[in-house]
């Protein structure tokens, strides 16, 4: 194994060993120390997967150039999962699932990513979770986390994506439900891995059809070149061979795959109508909200449609078209229910719901400006959103877990840090220039432009104008939601809850990594170009440059930024009114809202839950009762009765023996009586 | 008389001997008499072995027959000794005051009263007591109160 393929599996797997090591040892040995392995671990991790980053980099730029066919890299298979070559499977087809890595543009970006923000959430927990009694499980789950979601963005095979897709899920569950005593976090747990559940089968079928349709689940060609798969199938599902050859003769069946594949997305990425699990999941503790939430969990529904996107650029333009749909009126969506939340938590989940529904319209473009644009607002909204939420977390922290902004107020003064950063997340969230969120969110509504302007099909074209206005304006709800938060929360009168205690700080620890990722949210603009240029080279996305006319990234469309811009500035604005300026006019405008049913509407988060629980959970709730039933008086009922049959021979039986000697003795020679007779009858 | 009349003579009188033996092992209930009875049984036995030695001319059923007689003096030496350290517990040679070699909650085997008619007790006249009344000791009292 060369030192490159060392280097390609160490990054997931130091996490996996500080994971076990901290599972076995952390209890009896580690103790209050348990997050030392972790953060460790990551660390390194971390630096390995800015050495893979530099490698890759060095390797794209000599080997793939802009409209060539992109670098892609395979590690040798470590051990063979699966293979099924028996005599039987001629009928099905046989399989085979070697355990590979791969390193391209795209996995070595999101490996960076996720390595650095985990380690930088994982030294700001060491300073929340301090005093917590599991305090050494919760790094274990991180670990575990960490390897999860490496091991998902560098495998090279949809079985073990979805393996992986599952463990990140079960992490996810475990660390949600972390303080499972309390009834609220158990069921946001179950609600979260169900919802999950249902993508998640939605993603197997499209699997399966993967399987028959290209005969390997593996993303590359077979490592030695000419040598076919054991079923006949000469190229991977992505490799170079597919992407030469296209997809147009697979027919029908393709759209149905990226349909599938999306809906499995949509539950991970928590977009319409699979997002009920997000907001709930915020009763976890704030770092795994935004480790997972915000950063890493949540995008890796965008990092499959990204890696899938030769496949949903099909014939017709219309599976790309439902992804942008589904991604714009979630974003809407859930920016409107965003207005009027009073848990600081929760504002910041939807938010996230909203920006994945940006990556998503970004990716719907099927355009390598759109995707490399989504892909890019999933790399700034990881470090502003994560920052956004160890800010909530440092305030929450200092307010002794009150989490309400209608219970505090004008902080600003007692957490200068925390105010800082926090005000340069809204900024970036907001979209305004020349902060991270600005370049990113300006180059999806470019992108989406583009696709308005540049369609000969007038239907495409409207619904792509659509889309255009449909993100202005949750661009502009958005910076109205996140500085109504911000404001509510850092200015006015200064009010703390009674819960505070007087404690009221902000600890070293935590402040840290506040401070990077500010610096991060700040200034990660200007690897655009860079970015842009890199990810590119990955061979799924050169496939879309050849085949798309493209615009070059780098260019900045004016009237797009402009317009955005000012959005942003209007959201801004209102909020300073209502919160700062004027106070009253808050009011005012909440009883016009609530005289619309406006308010209600949007505080009641449009009544998902309560339509699923009609829908869903109560129909399903009945059938547990009457299986309970049936279980209990049919199944239950069986089994007593088997237990109770020696009982009754038993007490039928009991009788013969009263203790009478003689009793006994008759009894013996009417047996040998029997016997007698028996042999006699015989012979 | 030929030898098979012999021997089906004397098979029926070990017969008869081992069924009464049997019958009255299995309805007596004084402990020695019982044992006496399975003696019975032992001699009917026997009997059949050495009609059978005589009919095959095999001297082994005499033979085993002298080994039954020496084994069954043995056992009603350790029969008597049990009997007696059964005695002693309760004072009863009735074999239904053993009864506790059962299942739990089985009900004891009691002798139910006969239904008769209780007699018409006569009434006896009071008779002053003569003489002087012997001395009794209360260890003798409680085993010897019927006598």
């Amino acid at each position: 194994m060369s030192n490159f393929d060392l280097l390609i599996w160490l990054v997931p797997c130091l996490p996996l060993v500080a994971a076990v090591f901290t599972g076995i040892f952390g209890k009896p040995l580690l103790r209050g120390k348990s997050h030392w392995p972790v953060i460790i671990s990551l660390a390194a991790s971390f630096v390995a997967s800015l050495i893979l980053l530099w490698q890759v980099y060095q390797r794209a730029s000599s080997e793939g150039a802009p409209g060539g066919l992109g670098y892609e890299y395979v590690t040798p298979p470590l051990w063979t999962w699966a293979a099924i070559d028996h005599a039987w499977a001629d009928a099905v087809g046989p399989l085979r699932v070697d355990v590979v890595l791969r390193a391209d543009p795209l996995t070595a970006v999101m490996l960076a990513m996720v390595t650095l923000v985990s380690l930088l959430v994982t030294i700001y927990a060491a300073g929340y979770m301090h005093g917590d009694k599991g305090y050494w499980r919760f790094f274990a789950y991180i670990a575990l986390f960490v390897f999860s979601m490496t091991m998902l963005v560098s495998v090279s095979n949809f079985l073990l994506l979805y393996v992986f897709w599952e463990a990140v899920g079960v992490c996810s569950y475990l660390l949600i439900g972390f303080w499972f005593e309390r009834p609220a976090a158990a069921a946001a747990g179950k609600k979260a891995f169900l919802v999950n559940r249902v993508g998640d089968f939605a993603f197997a079928l499209g699997v399966f059809l993967i399987w028959t349709t290209f005969g390997t689940l593996d993303f590359h060609d077979p490592v030695a070149a000419g040598e076919p798969l054991p079923n006949g199938a000469r190229y991977g599902v992505l490799g170079p061979g597919m992407l030469e050859s296209g997809y147009a003769q697979l027919g029908t069946i393709l759209p149905v795959i990226c349909l599938l594949l999306f809906v499995g997305a949509c539950g991970k990425s928590a977009q319409f109508p699979l997002h009920v699990w997000l907001p709930d999941a915020m009763e976890g503790p704030t770092p795994v909200s935004a480790l997972i939430h915000a950063a890493t969990m949540v995008t890796a529904g965008v990092y499959m449609v990204a890696r899938c996107a030769p496949l949903f650029l099909t014939l017709d333009p219309w599976v790309g078209e439902i992804v942008a749909a589904t991604g714009a009126f979630t974003a809407v969506m859930a920016a409107f229910i965003a207005i009027t939340q009073t848990d600081l938590k929760r504002i910041l989940a939807y938010s996230t719901i909203s920006q994945l529904g940006f990556m998503f319209l970004g990716l719907g473009t099927m355009t390598v400006a759109g995707i490399v644009a989504g892909m890019f607002h999933l790399f700034t909204h990881a470090f502003f959103k994560a920052l956004l939420f160890l800010g909530a977390g440092s305030v929450m922290h200092a307010m002794g877990n009150v989490i309400d902004i209608r219970q505090f107020g004008g902080l600003r003064r007692r957490l200068p840090i925390t105010h800082a950063t926090f005000l340069i997340g809204s900024l970036a969230l907001a979209g305004i220039p020349p902060l991270a969120g600005f370049w990113s969110k300006d180059g999806i509504l470019a992108a989406v432009y583009d696709k308005a302007h540049g369609q000969g099909d007038l239907a495409d074209a409207v619904v792509f104008w659509a889309l255009l206005i449909v993100a202005l304006v949750t661009a502009m709800l958005t910076a109205f939601y996140t500085f109504r938060a911000f404001f509510r929360t850092f200015y006015g009168d200064e009010r703390i809850p009674a819960e505070a205690h007087g404690h009221v700080h902000e600890p070293a620890a935590m402040d840290a990594p506040l401070l990077i990722l500010a610096l991060l949210a700040a200034v990660a603009g200007i690897c655009l170009a860079a970015y842009s240029d890199f990810v590119a080279r990955t061979p799924s996305l050169a496939f879309i440059s050849r085949n798309t006319a493209h615009r070059a990234v780098e260019n900045v469309h004016w009237p797009i930024a402009v317009a955005s811009t000012a959005v942003a500035l209007v959201g801004l604005a209102a909020a300073w009114v209502l919160y700062v300026a004027a106070p009253s006019v808050a009011g005012a405008a909440k009883r016009g809202m609530q005289a619309a049913f406006v308010y209600q509407l949007s505080l009641g988060k449009l009544f998902f839950d309560q339509v699923y629980y009609v829908l869903i959970v109560w129909p399903l709730k009945l059938a547990a009762f009457v299986f309970r039933f049936l279980d209990n008086f049919l199944v239950d009922g069986i089994v007593n009765a088997v237990g109770w049959l020696p009982a009754a021979v038993g007490a039928v039986l009991r009788p013969l023996q009263v203790g009478l000697i003689q009793f006994y003795a008759l009894a013996t020679m009417l047996g040998i009586v029997v016997l007698i007779g028996s042999l006699l009858w015989w012979y | 008389m030929d030898e098979r009349s012999l021997l089906h003579g004397y098979l029926v009188v070990g017969a008869l001997l081992f069924g009464i033996g049997l019958v009255g092992f299995l309805s007596r209930r004084n402990l020695i008499v019982m044992f006496l009875a399975a003696e019975m049984m032992l001699q009917g036995v026997s009997l059949s072995l050495v009609a059978w030695g005589r009919y095959h001319n095999d001297w082994g059923g005499q033979a085993l027959v002298l080994f039954i007689l020496a084994v069954a003096a043995c056992e009603a030496a350790v029969a008597m000794a049990l009997v007696l350290m059964l005695f002693q517990r309760k004072h009863n040679l009735d074999v239904a005051a053993w009864q506790t070699l059962r299942e739990a909650n089985q009900p004891d085997f009691v002798d139910e009263d006969l239904d008769v008619a209780p007699e018409d007790t006569p009434a006896w006249p009071k008779l002053t007591p003569a003489g002087i009344e012997p001395k009794r000791e209360p260890e003798e009292e409680a085993y010897r109160a019927e006598v």
